[in-house]
């Protein structure tokens, strides 16, 4: 397949399956068949351009309507996009093949195949886009497709959370507008490359100063960044879990792959830029006090979900500081950080789904059993808990390393002794969900129910990738430094 | 080396499996895998013996530092023999001690153990210190799952617990330390950051490595403030106490202080912190061991006050104080380990634990008693045990080392105590009590066996063995491995007699009170335990009360933010945004430039003023009905604003949403009541005019400042040259949304596409789409005219459709207008009716819509050209030209149809229910 | 007049926000949909171009002559549409609201966050 067909096929696969689900939506065997060909079909695709863009910075271009470059919108697939895509696809897949036991057919009535997979299109969008206009167009897709998947099954708490999650996401989406607008009426381009250029050459201004701060706000927003980070615990647990699953690991990292695309990319923070470089200690700010809050956040709850979502959060203050730190070791660890906990959140809540499956109860509270009942789900579920908690040689303890380090090289200490802090926070919070979860007696009356084994399949993936990353960090570390390159080159 | 430790993982994995097959030997045959690596070991003990370091590297991630690099040196080497031969015996002894588990706890059980013994190997052969740290942390873990291993028990977990959040607590310090070496020195050799200790410690981190490594030591070894998780850890299954809690897990610490001695001695700290850390470990635990009840908690306070004396040992200066380290660490792992067993085997034979009673369980556990008293008397320090020697090299080490009597007189007390505890928990539960008929005497439940005896006696005669016998262990071991630890060669001399010495005086000394002590044990005991201060004063309590403080502190803050009120969120949001906004303008120290040579024009500025207007009037509405209209009044001044400004199809468009999103708004005004009481109170009111009007003076200092600069586009330039030329249409504006930037039109029409398969999901009626039809009052002038002039807009949508490429209008406008005519006649005639009238079902209009789009774009890949790259077939005379821009035009058009009537349909019939 | 028209813009802008931080929904709702209105007049100043002429190539020629920017108009014009979309979901989100809790106060539709506060939980005892 040519390179510019293949850049396409992210986007485009999930797109044609999602027209043909939402055509076939009534025949609820034949749209999960679309969904699952879909995916199967854009986790070959992902991987057949990762590998043609991971020997480096090698661009992989199409330009829609083959307009020249600027004119039309560019899409390319260089490094960090091309990765972050593939573990996408590996996560949808899982997610898919989770949710042949969580979505049934009510819900895939109610158009779930055909949101899921637009949503992942948005997302997949947003990672290979070069243009800035393009890229809040696949904001406000992920946006809407999030919230249909969110109200799936049309409950009371959904409706309102979806309500939350609606007026957070308009309001964000305002701002990044604005801001993109701003962008391009200060260089007269929309092309990230050429505005990042555009930028580096004039000097800051109010304009683009503003414009900086509307789009920290706006992706802060959706990245779910302190103090911008309340809808997300708000609106979360409130998904089926499989959709739950989805948008932890993937929207708030499409908001924080956002920020790296502005800020390392088009202002040229970590690489000398001094468009935004005046609003680079807020970005330290937000990333500590993300990291502490939302890891207090975890500790404070016993309903899992809700639990999981602070913890979603709190990660993206790690990559936050990593992106704060301002140097090219810092843009990687921050993506590093990112594809580890991509897959790490979204087997969280899959997890999360099967306890509440076999103990009939979300409240940490009430479950338990888990070690004694399903030892086999135990053993898979202690990979991301273990990870999460940055519990070596797992992949969470590698990112963790990573960006303390670099806050050591950059000169931030502190920065990394928040993280420590945080960790610390993280350990004690997984140990008691590991303790609740997995030891003690289950306090619900229910019967157990046997979990599926395509849901422990979905889980297995996940884990076995994020014991793959722990056994070979230097490889994706390669991956990481090699994207930071690319982010920073684009100025 | 990496041989062994891969078969030991490799082992470690598939040995457990052995145990599911075999049942009760399970514990002989999977030990013959730690004996194997002991075996292995030994064959290289003749190169350890010269002096020699093995090392060996394999990369793993160079670009992150991390290579697997080995190296085993006469430290190490002593550890390595005590893992795996310790290691042996605990499994043996598993095998017997776990026969009422079942066989998956069984082989879990033995899952761990091997996995611990790999993670420990690892630790103490790793080089690099990154290395280090992953098995270091991976022992925690370890540990973590064997306390909680009883999961059933809160007790247990609970201890599990609390020892997870020490030693992760060292960890992390850990963690932070060797970053900062490595951050100091550029690299994770250990043998590096050792040799530069000196460069280390006057670095500006020096002191918080040498604090973070202190800590991590302390919490791994039990160490006052640290110590309290080890007594808790004894919820563990015997063996796996035995093991981990007192012969080597605990030494980490030690093995981590001794290897960085000189770079904590080369700060003026460092050495007094570790030695009067030790002097008060040793104390508090000293008097906790004789507070204890049970005899796997007096075991775990002399463990601690043990290793507090091996902690006292490294921080004294001086070769005598390494000789005497190394030898106690053999020494007391030996012992220990031994006790422990003896002490799970009357648990296991008695289910006793606790201490006070005497049960003279010397008749049926006789070999137990005899392996006791072995035990007993090296931890005793009676000649001619190992312990004796090691005794007698603490002592001669104090004596010296530079510092003052406090330590020494610490360690005398300590070594009484310790005395003390040997007797008492070999007397009390075996020899005491024999003639006595008391009902206290416990239900012996079985006898010995061979599994549970064979480790301590072992262990005991080995004490004796090592010390009558010392020559390969002090030539292939000890001499090793003080010499790794103090970095040069030191002679070691063991020998049971040194004459008359000061040292034989004090072990005297020491002897003497221990037997006051055993002999006085009861009322010391009870009389201890009547003192409350040592609960009170205990950190456990403290740490607890952190932790509670924690959640605490955390729940409160969470409730703080996360208190549920929208609103307060959105504030929240705001002046967040403000704040971001007036700090990176403040920061950067400059005013916003005004555009020039822009004169007022007075119609449109009175058209956009009644704009303002109408937003202004909508914030002071008191009828939502009101806000509505004001809203809308809004809308259609900016549609105006468009116009005037040269952007008809932006008004059109503007013009059509704002009709329909009347019309559709209705729909809810209908449902909910219109007068609402004020939800703010004016102070709110006037917040949140503040933070609003913040907003907006942000916004418009940037736009101002950045129109006052206008850059040239060339993006635009090209579409006004090309437009026409390459793409066939006069409009440009319709030629970027269809053409030069169809994707983004992609894009925004799956987004109406996905809003309609939402709305449809959300207002889905129950039990199919079309409900009973109920007769709308339909207006007498609706009727006449609705049917004639829905057709009118519905023919001039297709118009719209058509002339876009070249006049304003295009696919949005159009599909707006069209559902504008089926807006109509849903008013007219009821929702029903133009549903039916419609025929298909709006959603089938969206997907088929969404097809034609997605499909417009191939005939361009057919042509070997980029993905929606049009095609143009100009037929010439009075055909007029076709492009694939019209099917992509095509199926926007029916998209938006499709979405609206979506919503229009679904609002309609929900708010009419 | 661009100067007249930024401030009209941010001031509807911030009308809008002043709408949005009401507690009732349909406010809410509204105030969304006066912000998108706001947003989309400021958008359409990024143009480069001030004209009053519409980028539309006169019948005859080749080129665009002095028009105004096509290219911002362009965005605007897929802002609209997505905005409108985006508000019609609300308002039917709203609605369902209304429907379950006969309320549109955001105090009272707030069942998502109503798991109850935070239980205390005690860490110590597992």
């Amino acid at each position: 397949m040519s390179d510019a067909l293949l850049v396409l096929t992210p986007v485009a696969v999930p797109f044609v399956g999602a027209v043909l689900a939402l055509l076939l939506r009534e025949r609820v065997a034949a749209a999960r068949g679309v969904g699952m060909i879909a995916l199967v079909t854009l986790a070959v695709l992902s991987l057949a351009l990762f590998r043609r863009t991971a020997g480096g910075a090698r661009l992989v271009g199409s330009v829609f309507g083959g307009w020249p470059q600027p004119f039309g919108i560019g899409f390319s697939a260089s490094l960090p996009g091309a990765a972050l895509v593939l573990v996408t696809a590996l996560v949808a897949l899982a997610c898919a093949i989770y949710a042949l036991s969580d979505i049934g057919p009510r819900r895939r009535r109610a158009g779930y195949d055909a949101l899921m997979l637009a949503m992942i299109g948005a997302v997949n969008g947003a990672f290979l886009t070069d243009d800035l206009f393009n890229l809040y167009v696949w904001f406000e897709l992920a946006l809407i497709s999030a919230l249909g998947l969110l109200t799936l099954d049309r409950r009371r708490t959904q409706i309102d959370g979806a309500i939350r999650y609606a007026a957070f996401g308009m309001l964000a989406a305002t701002f990044i507008l604005l801001g993109i607008g701003m962008i391009y009426g200060i260089t007269g381009t929309l092309d990230i490359t050429r505005a990042a250029a555009a930028l580096a050459a004039g000097s800051p201004s109010v304009g683009s100063a503003v414009a900086a701060a509307l789009l920290l706000g706006g992706f802060a927003l959706k990245a779910g960044l302190f103090p911008f980070h309340l809808w997300l615990p708000a609106s979360y647990h409130t998904a089926p879990v499989t959709v739950a699953a989805l948008f932890a690991g993937l929207l708030t990292k499409m908001g924080f792959y956002a920020l790296l695309l502005v800020f390392a990319g088009l202002f040229g923070v970590g690489s000398g830029g001094v468009a935004a470089a005046q609003l680079v200690p807020a970005l330290g700010l937000i990333a500590g006090a993300t990291m502490v809050v939302c890891a207090a956040g975890a500790l404070a709850q016993t309903d899992m979900r809700r639990l999981l979502a602070y913890h979603v959060i709190a990660q993206v203050g790690y990559m936050m500081a990593a992106l704060a730190l301002s140097t090219r070791e810092g843009l990687a660890a921050a993506i590093f950080y990112m594809v580890h906990s991509i897959i790490v959140q979204a087997n969280l809540f899959l997890g999360a789904g099967l306890i509440r499956r076999a103990s009939g109860s979300w409240d940490l509270t009430r479950t338990g059993g888990m070690v004694r009942q399903e030892p086999l789900f135990a053993v898979l579920f202690a990979v991301p808990v273990l990870s999460l908690a940055g519990i070596p040689p797992l992949s969470g303890f590698f990112a963790k390393l990573i960006v303390i380090r670099e806050s050591f090289d950059a000169g931030m200490a502190w920065l990394g002794a928040v993280g420590l802090l945080a960790g610390l926070m993280t350990i004690v919070s997984m140990a008691l969900f590991w303790s609740d979860a997995c030891w003690k007696d289950p306090r619900s009356g229910r019967t157990q129910r046997r979990l599926p084994g395509s849901a422990l399949l979905a889980m297995a993936m996940l884990s076995a990738a994020t014991v793959a990353i722990g056994l070979a960090p230097g490889w994706l570390w390669t991956v990481a430094q090699l994207s930071a390159k690319a982010l920073g080159d684009l100025g | 080396m990496f041989m062994i430790l891969l078969v030991s993982l490799v082992g470690a994995l598939l040995m457990p499996l052995f145990a599911r097959m075999i049942g009760r030997g399970a514990g002989l045959v999977i030990a013959l895998l730690p004996l194997g690596l002991l075996v292995a070991f030994i064959e290289l003990a003749e190169l350890v013996e010269r002096g020699w370091v093995l090392g060996q590297g394999r990369r793993w991630a160079p670009s992150l530092g991390l290579d697997l690099t080995l190296r085993l040196d006469g430290f190490s080497f002593l550890f390595c023999l005590l893992i795996t031969g310790i290691g042996a015996l605990v499994i043996i002894y598993a095998g017997a001690y776990l026969t009422d588990k079942s066989r998956v706890e069984r082989s879990r059980f033995f899952l761990l153990i091997l996995l611990f013994m790999t993670a420990m190997l690892g630790t103490v052969l790793a080089e690099n210190l990154l290395v280090l740290l992953i098995f270091w942390e991976a022992t925690s873990i370890i540990s973590f799952l064997l306390i909680g291993f009883d999961s059933r028990s809160a007790r247990s977990r609970r201890a599990a617990l609390m020892a997870l959040q020490v030693t992760a607590f060292g960890g992390l310090m850990l963690l932070a330390g060797v970053l900062m070496i490595g951050h100091v020195l550029g690299t994770y050799s250990m043998a590096v950051a050792i040799d530069r200790a000196d460069a280390l410690a006057a670095s500006p981190f020096g002191g918080p490595i040498v604090a973070c490594i202190l800590i991590a030591a302390f919490t791994k070894s039990a160490q006052f403030p640290f110590h309290f998780w080890l007594p808790n850890a004894m919820q563990a299954p015997t063996p796996a106490s035995a093991y981990l809690h007192s012969a080597t897990m605990v030494k980490l610490g030690i093995y981590l202080l001794a290897r960085f001695e000189p770079v904590f001695a080369a700060t003026s700290w460092g050495r007094a912190t570790v030695i009067t850390i030790a002097c008060i470990t040793m104390l508090v635990a000293a008097a906790q061991a004789l507070r204890a009840e049970s005899f796997k908690s007096a075991l775990a306070y002399s463990t601690i006050a043990s290793l507090g004396i091996l902690t006292l040992l490294v921080g004294l200066d001086g070769p005598a104080a390494t000789v005497a380290m190394v030898g106690f660490l053999l020494s007391h792992a030996l012992y220990k380990a031994a006790l422990f067993f003896c002490a799970g085997s009357v648990l296991h034979a008695t289910g006793m634990q606790r201490l006070r009673p005497k049960s003279g369980l010397a008749r049926v556990l006789p070999l137990t008693a005899v392996a006791s008293v072995g035990a007993s008397l090296s931890m005793a320090g009676i000649p001619p045990f190992l312990g004796f020697i090691s005794k007698e090299f603490l002592f001669e080490a104090q004596l010296e080392s530079s510092w003052e009597i406090a330590p020494l007189a610490a360690a005398v007390i300590v070594n009484a105590v310790m005395v003390g505890v040997a007797g008492v928990v070999t007397l009390r539960p075996f020899f005491l009590g024999r003639g006595e008929g008391s009902g206290e005497r416990p239900i012996v439940r079985h006898g010995e066996s061979f599994s549970l005896v064979v480790p301590p006696l072992m262990l005991a005669l080995a004490g004796l063995i090592i010390s009558l016998e010392p020559d390969w262990i002090t030539r292939a071991v000890l001499r090793p491995a003080v010499a790794a630890v103090y970095r040069a060669p030191v002679n070691v001399d063991i020998a049971v007699w040194h004459g008359l010495t000061p040292m034989l005086l004090l072990s005297a000394v020491v002897v003497t009170i221990g037997a006051l002590i055993v002999r006085f044990w009861h009322p010391i005991h009870v009389r201890l335990r009547t003192m409350d201060r040592f609960d009170t004063l205990a950190v456990e309590r403290l740490w607890e009360e952190t932790l509670r403080g924690l959640v605490r502190g955390s729940t409160a803050l969470t409730e703080v933010l996360q208190h549920g009120d929208l609103r307060r969120y959105l504030l929240l949001v705001a002046i967040g945004i403000a704040g971001l906004g007036a700090w990176s303008v403040g920061n950067l120290g400059l005013f916003p430039r005004l555009p020039t040579d822009d004169p007022l024009r007075i119609a449109p500025a009175m058209v956009a003023l009644v704009g303002l207007a109408g937003a202004l009037a909508a914030t002071r509405a008191a009828s939502l009905l009101g806000a509505m209209i004001a809203t809308g009044l809004t809308g259609f001044a900016t549609a105006l604003t468009f116009m005037m400004n040269g952007a008809p199809d932006l008004a059109l468009t503007q013009f059509a949403v704002e009709v329909l999103l009347v019309v559709l708004l209705t729909a809810l005004l209908l449902a909910v009541p219109l007068a609402t009481a004020p939800t703010r109170t004016p102070l709110m009111r006037r917040t949140d005019a503040v933070v609003a009007c913040g907003i907006g003076a942000l916004l418009f200092c940037g736009i101002v400042d950045m129109a006052a600069n206008p850059q040239a586009s060339p993006a635009s330039d090209f579409y006004g040259r090309a437009s026409y030329l390459a793409a066939k249409g006069h409009n440009v504006v319709n030629v970027i949304l269809v053409d030069f930037r169809a994707f983004d039109t992609l894009g925004e029409t799956t987004v109406i596409a996905i809003a309609a398969v939402l709305a449809r999901s959300l207002l889905m009626t129950r039990g199919g789409d079309v409900p009973a039809g109920r007769s709308q009052p339909v207006h007498f002038s609706f009727l006449m005219s609705g049917r004639a002039l829905s057709w009118l807009l519905f023919a001039a949508s297709l118009v719209i459709l058509w002339r876009g490429h070249d006049q304003p209008g295009g696919g949005f406008v159009g599909g707006l207008v069209a559902a504008l005519a089926f807006a109509l006649l849903a008013l007219a005639y009821g929702v029903d009716w133009a549903q039916r009238a419609l025929r298909v079902n709006p959603l089938t209009l969206v997907g088929t819509g969404m097809l034609l789009a997605l499909v417009s774009g191939l005939p361009g890949v057919a042509a070997g050209r980029p993905y929606l790259s049009h095609l143009w077939w100009e037929p010439g005379g009075w055909l007029p030209k076709l492009g694939t821009t019209m099917i992509f035009d095509l199926g926007v058009y029916l998209v938006v149809l499709g979405a609206v009537l979506t919503f229009l349909f679904g609002l309609q019939r929900e708010a009419a229910r | 007049m661009t100067a007249l028209y930024a401030f009209v813009g941010a001031a509807i802008v911030a009308c809008a926000l002043f709408m949005i931080l009401s507690r009732n929904l349909v406010r809410v709702l509204l105030g969304l949909s006066l912000l998108a209105t706001g947003a989309n007049l400021l958008l359409s100043l990024v143009g480069n171009v001030r004209s009053e002429q519409p980028p539309i190539i006169a019948d005859g020629q080749q080129t665009l002559g002095t028009a105004a920017d096509p290219l911002a108009q362009a965005l605007v014009l897929t802002a609209i549409v997505i905005g409108f979309a985006l508000t019609v979901v609300l308002a039917v989100l709203v609605l369902r609201a209304w429907r379950a809790e006969h309320t549109v106060d955001s105090r009272q539709v707030d069942s998502a966050e109503a798991l109850g506060p935070p239980q205390e939980r005690d860490p110590t005892n597992v």
